[in-house]
């Protein structure tokens, strides 16, 4: 596992691209700008689906699968992004976002 | 080479998903995936456990490569229909690698486990049992992979094409967004490459765009589709994704993968690097 993001110190062995749903978020940004949140849907986590950043110019980014707390996140550049949520039964969502350095942007994405 | 002998879709994985010398391959970073459901009869490949040599930075070689697949139960006559998350980056990469080694019969499942999932299509967690097999490789197909000083000599000669995300190409991000940053190379790309991101080859379901979506694509980049191809991101994965569209689907010949990509470029002392968004 290559890319688990370990939760005791928020490095990640970053030789891999994919994101396991269920990586443990980090706790502190340090140095990046990270987008965490969670997608529900009536208060129950969305566990299948997939989370997707697209820059300002509304170009895909990134994406990675929901977690089975319907969680994601991402290590974005600073500025504005667009989230789109994906999940079964065509259930689309959108919801922007402000990522800076040194701090956890949340997102919680209802749908 | 046509769209046809390459993709398949759901429908016709439902359809013959079991038949016999059919074998589905589920090919993730992220194996928990394939734990947690996959298609039914997939067995599964782990692109970093299975694929690379636990010492070397380069890919098993022949005899495991013979012995991963003998081990899987899977013959040299059997049809491998490869899908997997990440819009089947993993799954194409083991495509691309499964042709370096000399299997003819693979195919993609187009939108790989996203559109499987986002369909609601059936997912389950038996593991099945195939009877071991004997498995020949062949030796690699050098024609598909690239190395370091083949696109050092590249520049300004052949298409180079960097299918990272805008940032990552321009030296303002050293992996993709959803990973930590921190890296020791330096940012940038390979002079003269242009940046097309995988991701515009692909739907927002992971299926590939059009024959002629992708064609307009490329030519609108500006890749001239006379000149030899070398496609490269940080490890791989994503450029396999875009080796594949050339290759495969647009069937140009002369299309090789650079599997060291940025990873490697980056580290490299007294190459050349440009920062920026390109011309």
């Amino acid at each position: 596992m290559s890319d688990a993001v370990q939760p005791a110190t928020g490095q990640a062995a970053a030789d891999g691209c994919g994101a396991p749903a269920d990586a443990a978020k980090v706790t502190s940004a340090g140095n990046q700008a990270v987008v965490q949140g969670t997608v529900t849907q009536s208060g129950a986590p969305v566990s299948t689906g997939y989370a997707r950043l697209l820059n300002s110019g509304g170009e895909f980014v990134a994406e990675v699968p929901l977690g089975s707390d319907g969680g994601f996140q991402f290590f974005a550049a600073p500025g504005d992004w667009t989230l789109r949520v994906l999940a079964p039964g065509g259930i689309r969502a959108e919801q922007g976002v402000t990522a800076a350095i040194g701090q956890i942007s949340r997102v919680n994405v209802a749908v | 080479m046509s769209r046809s002998d390459v993709l398949v879709d759901a429908e016709w994985v439902e359809a013959h998903g079991s038949d016999p010398g059919i074998v589905l391959v589920e090919v993730d970073e992220d194996t928990s995936a394939y734990d947690k459901g996959h298609i039914r009869g997939a067995v599964k490949i782990d692109w970093k456990k299975d694929l690379q040599d636990p010492v070397r930075r380069d890919f098993v070689d022949r005899a495991g490569f013979e012995a991963l697949l003998s081990e899987r139960g899977i013959s040299n006559d059997d049809t491998v229909v490869l899908y997997g998350g990440n819009n089947n980056w993993f799954a194409a990469y083991a495509y691309w690698y499964f042709r370096l080694y000399g299997h003819q019969n693979v195919k993609l499942l187009d939108g790989g486990r996203k559109k499987w999932e986002l369909d609601s299509r059936e997912l389950v967690t038996d593991v099945p049992q195939r009877a071991r097999t004997s498995y020949a490789a062949t030796e690699q197909d050098a024609s598909i992979r690239a190395f370091r000083d083949e696109v050092v000599a590249a520049i300004g000669a052949k298409n180079l094409i960097d299918v990272r995300s805008p940032d990552e190409f321009a030296g303002r991000l050293l992996a993709p967004a959803h990973l930590p940053q921190e890296q020791a190379q330096r940012g940038g790309h390979v002079p003269s490459a242009k940046n097309v991101p995988w991701s515009k080859a692909a739907e927002e379901d992971g299926t590939f765009k059009s024959d002629d979506a992708l064609r307009a694509l490329y030519s609108d980049a500006g890749v001239d589709f006379g000149r030899d191809t070398i496609a490269y991101c940080r490890i791989g994965e994503r450029s396999a994704h875009t080796w594949f569209v050339f290759h495969e689907l647009l069937g140009h010949q002369n299309v090789k993968n650079y599997d060291g990509s940025w990873t490697e470029y980056g580290s490299l002392v007294g190459v050349p690097i440009e920062l920026g968004d390109g011309a």
